[in-house]
């Protein structure tokens, strides 16, 4: 089962729905901010559900690779930054309900192109991008205190 | 003496690519990693959404706007090689030698370069008009070259 090439070929899936997930959710974050006025909101956000497949890719492989070398993020002792790692996960999931739980989902549909996006909108964005940034963080500093920088 | 051996002798002695292999410190090279991580990932995410895009996905969206994008693309694209260079630095002799190294560096030069060439001809793109052949052919190779670069740099670990 463990053949050399299995744990690059689920970090490459890994990393490929990764990259889906940051291409959709990157530009939907920073043109609510302002970047690219021109691209329409409501059909960006029509991208969400390939947003989703990709986290699933991603969360599917991180689970494989979770399981063929447990002890480096769970321990014990528990890795730190997993963890964190996870923590940032389920908080960016509330952030995503609170956008679609209070309306701001729609609000953002509303708004035409060249406009700009309410504050609100932009605080929900804006943690989004943050808690992103942290993920990839932890996702380093749980390589580094596994020993495998 | 061969180019590599002076500049692996100059590493081998920089105060500060010591600091940075000998360093257990969180904020030495998994800093360093962490920059470039998540200028690739941003930057391929955004070129593959491009892509798609170009290559007849999303159809709901206009051409022409991403141009705008780009801007962050390239800022994403000088995080990802700074970091890169910093971190070729570190261990040069090792990294040069590995095999998947030089296809990986080649994906990374031919996805910058389609960058580059696919910003103008987007930029120009009229509204309602289709996407050229060249265009999608473009697009199409900066798709395989940056996926191509990702799984060439996971693979390179193991190889």
């Amino acid at each position: 089962m463990n053949s050399w090439w299995v744990v690059p070929l689920c970090k490459t899936i890994h990393y490929f729905g990764i990259a889906g997930l940051a291409g959709i959710v990157g530009l939907l974050d920073l043109r609510i901010f302002g970047v690219a006025k021109g691209l329409p909101l409501r059909p960006l956000q029509r991208l969400m559900p390939w947003a989703v497949v990709s986290f699933l890719i991603a969360a599917a492989s991180g689970y494989v690779l979770l399981r063929i070398a447990p002890a480096s993020a769970l321990g014990p002792p528990l890795n730190i930054a997993f963890a964190a790692k996870i923590l940032f996960l389920v908080l960016i999931g509330l952030n995503d309900i609170l956008y679609f739980a209070t309306g701001l989902k729609r609000q953002v549909d509303a708004v035409g192109v060249g406009e700009s996006t309410s504050a609100s909108a932009k605080i929900v964005a804006g943690v989004s991008i943050a808690l992103w940034i942290g993920v990839v963080y932890w996702s380093r500093v749980l390589t580094f205190l596994a020993g495998a920088i | 003496m061969h180019i590599v051996d002076i500049l692996q002798q100059w590493s081998e002695n920089n105060a500060f690519f010591i600091w940075l292999r000998e360093s257990s410190s969180v904020f030495a090279y998994p800093m360093v990693f962490f920059i470039h991580t998540l200028g690739l990932i941003f930057t391929a995410g955004a070129s593959v959404l491009v892509d798609a895009r170009l290559l007849g996905a999303a159809r709901q969206l206009p051409v022409a706007p991403f141009a705008r994008y780009f801007a962050a693309i390239w800022i994403g694209i000088a995080f990802t090689v700074m970091s890169g260079v910093v971190m070729l630095g570190a261990d040069i002799q090792t990294k040069l030698q590995n095999r998947l190294f030089p296809p990986k560096m080649l994906c990374v030069v031919a996805a910058i370069a389609l960058t580059a060439a696919l910003r103008t001809r987007i930029a120009s793109t009229r509204p309602e008009a289709d996407v050229s052949p060249l265009v999608r052919a473009l697009a199409a190779a900066s798709l395989i070259c940056w996926l191509g670069a990702i799984a060439l740099g996971k693979f390179a670990v193991y190889f």
